[in-house]
């Protein structure tokens, strides 16, 4: 069936989402005719500024409103220890533990030939610019546990560590709270291997 | 272990077709291109989720539709399982017992088969990917941490493939650490992936040797030797051989990148197999190399037996008309009683032994099975 064009326009736009398809589309496009004009007028608004309004914070490039960031600009924050992740969602998952008061750095992907990502592609030269400011002291790699991943943290290592500045990575096994036997092999092998003396 | 019923939904050329399976010998006959190596393949499809046919799964779904589903209900010692693979153009699914498996790895076990199909006949003569197939696809069954590994290393040997091409002709310092970065994390998965081959033809080894002397009549010794690329050698410990396969991927280096491949790594490595210490590849005879397959392939059911205690399911597809006599009866006296087995045949001519008389027997005609009585 042909939809009128002003639908049809709005299913394409919802398709260029991640996780939606066809049929999820549609079913929102037509929600969104039911809805209120002021919602919807309020939700063309949100979506416009969020574009509009974020950039990425120019020391950590981590999205913010203001430049530099809320974090970047907080001088109660340990200044010492910077925190390198691959995106800004991790920064806010690191940031819903508040445990931790460092600085961020955000690359904004990971290292892959295969993708043709090199480490000048994602933000790591501005990192080593920031390390150059002697106030830092320690390296915290926090990026995810996969190969390309892992290749980064590997790569910011031998990067960093002839600076004198100390690199670290994150531990990597069980989730807390959960059962042993729930845990997959592959994850409980990898426990086994980062095992430690109590 | 032992399939209780079978069902097939626009698997290849079965419309639908559901099988009660109530015998431990599984004789399916029928003319060329009516469905025998479909069945047999679907049954390897739901212990490996994929086929040893293709490597596209589209290809397993029926003409024109657009999902292929099979289901089995099976036996195991630690009690009843029921197993679903459905493919479809968007992917696979795999469940157990009714439940989503989130990973292949996860699922890959729940049913252990072992295939012998005419291109085994090959495996000792073939090209040494061959072997290779067979030695990953063995561990991969009885441990998910091997398939685990052997993929991390595929996946890293990608990535340092392409960054080798990248650097041809002129290398810049940031390629060069990369390329060291790529070289450690690629000797660390190849030294895990090693280990365990290592320890798997060490298991695999007296099994083999015995089956063949026996087969041989006591005047043949059947050895095999992991052929590495590296320096490596089975006592080492873990750290050791990441030590040597790095050593080895040091020296190659400026040849790695002169032709943009890496090469040397378990993906090179070799498996030889001498019998009274010629080796089988290049001096046996053809009789030698079959029979060294089969042992292979039955030390295979014994190991699977010996690590997780209980038989797997054999598929014999078309090969038992390519056995002797002398081969045919060991390897059914083998089977008997303990593996429940699958045989396909275009005729009962040629495999007219003993075991087989006890089979049920079903005929493949078109994309149906019946049972004939």
């Amino acid at each position: 069936m042909q939809y009128p064009a002003p639908i049809s326009k709005l299913i394409d736009g919802f398709m260029k989402l991640p996780g939606i398809g066809p049929k999820t589309a549609s079913r929102l496009a037509f929600y969104v005719l039911d809805m209120k004009e002021d919602d919807v007028l309020e939700f063309a608004k949100s979506l416009v500024n969020a574009k509009r309004d974020l950039t990425y914070c120019s020391v950590c490039h981590h999205i913010t409103d203001t430049d530099p960031c809320r974090i970047c600009d907080d001088k109660e924050r340990d200044q010492t220890v910077v925190c390198v992740v691959q995106d800004s969602k991790d920064v806010i998952a690191m940031e819903k533990m508040r445990e931790y008061s460092g600085l961020y750095h955000v690359l904004r992907g990971a290292i892959s030939p295969m993708d043709g990502i090199g480490p000048e592609d994602i933000n790591i030269p501005d990192l080593l610019k920031r390390l150059q400011d002697d106030q830092i002291q320690e390296v915290i790699v926090a990026t995810n546990p996969t190969i390309e991943g892992e290749a980064t943290a590997m790569y910011l290592s031998r990067l960093i560590k002839p600076t004198g500045i100390k690199v670290t990575r994150i531990a990597h096994g069980l989730p807390i709270g959960g059962d042993l036997e729930y845990a997959d092999e592959v994850t409980l092998s990898k426990a086994m291997e980062g095992r430690r003396e109590l | 272990m032992h399939i209780d019923t079978l069902y097939l939904k626009q698997f290849r050329n079965y419309k639908q077709m559901g099988l009660d399976v109530d015998n431990t010998i599984n004789l399916i006959l029928g003319e060329n291109a009516q469905g025998k190596t479909n069945m047999m393949e679907a049954v390897y499809v739901l212990a490996f989720a994929k086929s040893h046919r293709t490597s596209k799964d589209k290809e397993l779904i029926q003409w024109e539709e657009d999902f292929a589903r099979i289901e089995a209900e099976i036996s195991r010692k630690t009690g009843p399982l029921s197993l679903e693979v459905i493919i479809s153009s968007r992917g696979k699914k795999t469940k157990v017992n009714g439940l989503e498996q989130r990973k292949l790895s996860e699922y890959i076990g729940a049913l252990n088969v072992v295939m012998f199909a005419p291109e085994d006949l090959n495996l000792v003569k073939g090209g040494p990917q061959l072997r290779r197939r067979f030695i990953d696809m063995e561990i991969g069954q009885i441990s998910p941490v091997y398939l685990h590994n052997l993929t991390l290393y595929q996946r890293v040997l990608k990535q340092r493939n392409q960054l080798l091409k990248n650097m041809f002709p002129v290398p810049d310092h940031e390629q060069e650490m990369m390329l060291d970065v790529l070289t450690d994390q690629l000797a660390r998965a190849a030294a895990q992936v090693i280990v365990r081959r290592f320890s798997f033809l060490r298991m695999l080894a007296p099994w083999s040797q015995d089956i063949h002397r026996q087969i041989s009549r006591e005047k043949e010794e059947l050895s095999l030797t992991y052929v590495p690329t590296a320096e490596v050698s089975e006592g080492m410990d873990l750290s050791m051989i990441e030590e040597k396969v790095k050593e080895k991927l040091m020296q190659n280096r400026q040849n790695e990148i002169r032709r943009g491949v890496t090469l040397s790594g378990p993906h090179r490595d070799e498996l030889s197999l001498c019998i009274n210490n010629k080796e089988v590849q290049t001096f046996g005879s053809q009789g030698q190399q079959r029979t060294a397959a089969l042992s292979l392939k039955l030390a295979e059911i014994e190991l699977i037996n010996d690590n997780i205690g209980e038989y797997p399911i054999l598929l014999l597809d078309d090969v038992l008309s390519e056995l002797d006599n002398h081969r045919q009866s060991h390897l059914l006296h083998a089977i008997e009683g303990k593996v429940q087995t699958f045989v396909t045949a275009t005729g009962v001519n040629g495999v007219e032994h003993q075991t087989l008389k006890k089979a049920s027997t079903y005929y493949a005609e078109a994309g149906t099975l019946r049972q004939v009585k």
